[in-house]
């Protein structure tokens, strides 16, 4: 993907065509880069180096073919190489014993009627929610991420993160009940249900 | 509630694969047809759906500073005060 060849595209059509169906990508892909790296020297690095490599590659990539998905792939690729190494992130794996409903019931069972459930989250700060996102590890996260903020089938995030899609299922599965039970905390801490 | 050939119990361990759309034609339109009519099964899959609504408001794109975008613009080779026709 990422070619040696340095030089600019020379064919204005290529150029123009990258310009109208990459640059528009740029805040999504930055809102996820920032999710990725956790900070904004190191975000702004990584869309940089991002959009560095799929403009060298831009000449091979195959009109009609998904070029979301593929600048994803790049991002995460660039992202797994390079700044994750520098992160020095240990592996872990969330809770294996979240129940499937758990925020839903923990909100029930603090006398929040359900009609009201959704607007104790909205209360929440954009910063906590993200927190709570960016406190997955990193596997789990990356699915969320790409499927309930960038909106990709299992399909998608397969071929993004290079696993099969019964291991998106069940990072999906388990990194959701990991974010609720994290949001569920920050709801306690920001004092939005009575303990 | 018994409305349709699944029960409450087995809508609900498909919701996230139906709120995803990624069940199979037949099974989403039975899993869609019972939330219809069971409130408690609606009132857990509106939750779900907030939960995902809600994670995309607070942690999809934001603004791009200038500056980043001016980064990319360089990538591409252009002059950085070229306004952006993003």
């Amino acid at each position: 993907m990422a070619r040696s060849r340095s030089a600019p595209i020379d064919d204005p059509a290529l150029k123009e065509r990258f310009e109208r169906e990459v640059l528009p990508l740029l805040p999504n892909l930055y809102g996820a880069a920032l999710r990725m790296t956790r900070n904004p020297a190191d975000a702004e690095d990584l869309v940089q180096e991002t959009y560095l490599r799929a403009y060298r590659g831009f000449s091979g990539f195959q009109e009609g073919t998904n070029v979301r998905a593929w600048m994803y792939r790049i991002l995460t690729n660039t992202f797994i190489n390079s700044y994750r190494k520098r992160q020095r992130q240990p592996v872990t794996v969330p809770d294996e014993d979240i129940e499937d409903w758990f925020l839903y019931d923990k909100l029930g069972d603090a006398g929040i009627e359900s009609s009201a459930e959704s607007e104790v989250l909205d209360r929440l700060p954009d910063e906590d929610v993200q927190r709570a996102l960016e406190a997955l590890p990193e596997g789990f996260r990356m699915a969320v991420l790409l499927a309930d903020v960038e909106g990709f089938s299992y399909k998608e995030i397969a071929e993004i993160l290079e696993i099969p899609i019964g291991t998106v299922m069940s990072r999906l599965h388990r990194g959701r009940k990991a974010l609720e039970k994290a949001l569920w905390e920050t709801v306690r801490e920001r004092g939005l249900v009575a303990d | 509630m018994d409305l349709s050939p699944i029960d409450c119990k087995q809508v609900l361990q498909q919701i996230e694969l139906y709120l995803d759309g990624e069940l199979d034609p037949a099974m989403g339109s039975e899993v869609g047809r019972h939330l219809g009519a069971c409130s408690p099964c609606m009132d857990h899959a509106d939750f779900k759906r907030h939960l995902r609504e809600l994670l995309k408001a607070k942690c999809g794109c934001g603004q791009v500073p200038a500056h980043v975008l001016e980064r990319i613009r360089t990538v591409l080779g252009e002059e950085p005060d070229r306004p952006a026709g993003v």
